[in-house]
């Protein structure tokens, strides 16, 4: 990659940058910006921890807030 | 038998993604076992087991779903949001560098941040994603199937199962982010 990425366009890569799925040149230029950008390493923090979270989570957890959401929606509609 | 134990939810899951109802997707994953055990003697160690027995089951799904006449259009389950950015345009000043920076939650304590009300607004988050985003986060990031898996199991391609899980992971992070920042206030 010949040229320098910008912040807008590091957040748009940096899934595929964590899960290694960019090509070299393109992982190259992502790495040299988050040397030197606090603001999109703190980013790449946040989703890490993101995707460390909601593995964390169960399956009927996901499938308990699904029926929740769907409860509320029909309560909203009965009484609409 | 611990085989069909431990996969059977899952494929009862993915089935569900194909057909209208529950007992249709309970059909399909019996008629996916059938499947599999007329196919085992022809199994060549390929794919792993758990990709090759995906594969029956999203191939009998299909089929169903078709026979069904439920064609939802891929845009309805994918979302019409794929291309959206992950931050607003205003957070980036015209040069595309940060003008505004997200919330930054590094501060605060850990309990806080992992803790219950936080995986609670993940799980919600999650539940609300257009359909095919949920299926690919829920299998990538809370099943941990790799990304060849789930791209066999949902039938996506390689571009379309990155876009869709980036798309679910920014909303999920998002969330997350206007969580811990009313909290900390």
């Amino acid at each position: 990659m010949s040229r320098d990425l910008v912040c807008r366009e590091v957040v748009e890569l940096i899934n595929g940058y964590l899960d290694g799925s960019l090509p070299a040149d393109v992982r190259a230029a992502v790495e040299a910006h988050l040397a030197g950008c606090d603001g999109c390493t703190m980013v790449l923090e946040e989703f890490r921890q993101t995707i460390a979270m909601t593995g964390m989570l169960t399956e009927e957890q996901v499938a308990s807030a699904q029926r929740d959401i769907l409860l509320a929606a029909f309560r909203g509609w009965a009484t609409a | 038998m611990e085989l069909v134990d431990g996969l059977t939810p899952s494929m009862r899951r993915v089935a569900r993604m194909f057909v209208s109802s529950d007992a249709v997707a309970d059909e399909v994953v019996q008629e996916a076992w059938v499947g599999v055990l007329k196919g085992l003697a022809g199994y060549e160690g390929r794919a792993s087991l758990r990709t090759w027995i995906f594969r029956i089951l999203v191939n009998i799904a299909k089929g169903r779903g078709q026979r069904e006449a439920r064609s939802v259009p891929f845009a309805t389950l994918a979302g019409d949001d794929l291309d959206a950015p992950t931050f607003d345009a205003a957070a980036f000043d015209h040069s595309g560098g940060w003008s505004t920076l997200p919330f930054d939650w590094r501060g605060m304590p850990d309990e806080r941040v992992t803790g219950r009300e936080t995986l609670a607004v993940i799980g919600r988050a999650i539940a609300s994603l257009p359909p095919m985003q949920a299926h690919v986060i829920r299998l990538r990031d809370v099943l941990g199937w790799s990304s060849d898996e789930v791209r066999n199991a949902l039938d996506l391609t390689d571009t379309n199962q990155r876009v869709l899980l980036h798309r679910a992971r920014a909303k999920v992070r998002a969330a997350v982010e206007e969580h811990l920042r009313s909290v900390s206030a």
